[in-house]
């Protein structure tokens, strides 16, 4: 089975729906959303290697945050 | 009775037409040479329908509500949208559904038990229709009915079980009293990395292994693949050759030509369009 975290995935999927890019994410984009620490930290550092790590969808993860990637 | 008048298998991508200038002007005129051959002979099998076989890239269906095989019954589909437009570099455009022939599938798919369709009556279509269909339908003068495959949020329905459903909407086409010309596309792959670690490789290796095998019509080993090996050897955008299974299921025996193929790097995409014909 491959690693999802729901509410990983629901934060993106929110961000996402916002049509904005970030560079990491705010306590206001977090805000009652039920996130481990582990993924509050990457969430908040923008660190995408980590966050497909922690089981968030890697379309998602592009959406969000594509100023971190090189290409 | 109804047929299937034409079948073929691209690749899809946002950079495709959003960022034609950053890549090698060879290798992109390639693949535009190989879209407009396609055209051609889509437009020469004269289809009064278009069946899409594509998949959400996680802007339609959420966590919340997954489904494996979807059908679009919406009257019409923006493909692009505004938003979508100006990052593709295309003009917006509404594409005309055929709700009732999507309906006719859903129903018997249910109730032959064969396929178990979730189904949409609107959807929030991306470059899997907009950037495709930009090459191949410029003018928007066939409808179309897209059947959404998960492709991107595993756990995915196997290769088999897509081959299988597609084989399905070919018995469906063909067991119509109508005289209904039906075109099969589908949209998605080769390899690609997206969104992961190693975001941005291409295994042109593998490509060209799976390119071999459609062109010989030798699906078995596709048909084996598991979500593990394609992950390992084609990416996580490799695993929308799902959509590439469904065609080639509707059309038992028939192969794919490949006329073009360009691992292209500033497009993180192994890109290919194939006919496939009897």
């Amino acid at each position: 089975m491959i690693a999802v975290s729901y509410a990983l995935n629901k934060v993106l999927t929110a961000v996402a729906r916002e049509h904005t890019m970030k560079d990491r994410l705010t306590d206001e984009d977090l805000a009652g959303h039920a996130v481990t620490d582990a993924e509050r930290a990457a969430l908040k550092d923008g660190d995408i290697d980590a966050l497909y790590e922690l089981g968030a969808n890697p379309y998602l993860i592009r959406r969000v945050f594509r100023s971190r990637f090189r290409i | 009775m109804a047929q299937v008048v034409a079948a073929a298998l691209t690749s899809h991508a946002p950079l495709v037409t959003g960022k034609p200038e950053v890549t090698r002007p060879d290798m992109r005129d390639r693949l535009y040479a190989g879209f407009a051959e396609l055209r051609r002979r889509l437009d020469a099998a004269r289809p009064d329908l278009i069946v899409m076989f594509v998949n959400d890239h996680l802007q339609n269906f959420p966590y919340s509500n997954m489904p494996a095989f979807c059908v679009g019954l919406a009257d019409s589909y923006d493909a692009p949208s505004a938003g979508g437009a100006k990052l593709m570099r295309l003009t917006p455009r509404t594409l005309a559904g055929h709700p009732a022939w999507g309906a006719a599938l859903l129903e018997a798919g249910l109730e032959r038990g064969a396929v178990d369709f979730a189904y949409s009556y609107e959807m929030d279509p991306w470059d899997e229709l907009a950037v495709p269909l930009s090459f191949l339908m410029p003018e928007a003068t066939v409808p179309i009915v897209p059947i959404y495959t998960n492709c991107a949020a595993p756990p995915l329905p196997t290769m088999r079980r897509c081959h299988a459903m597609g084989g399905f909407v070919g018995d469906f086409i063909r067991s119509r009293a109508s005289s209904e010309r039906v075109a099969l596309i589908a949209t998605g792959g080769i390899s690609h990395w997206v969104g992961t670690p190693q975001t941005g490789r291409i295994n042109p290796d593998w490509d060209h292994w799976v390119l071999d095998h459609i062109a010989r019509a030798d699906l078995e080993p596709l048909l084996a693949l598991s979500h593990a090996e394609i992950e390992r050897d084609g990416g996580n955008g490799g695993q929308e050759i799902r959509n590439w299974m469904g065609v080639l299921g509707a059309v038992p025996g028939w192969k794919g030509d490949a006329l073009a193929y360009e691992p292209v790097a500033e497009w993180i995409t192994g890109c290919a369009t194939v006919w496939v014909h009897a």
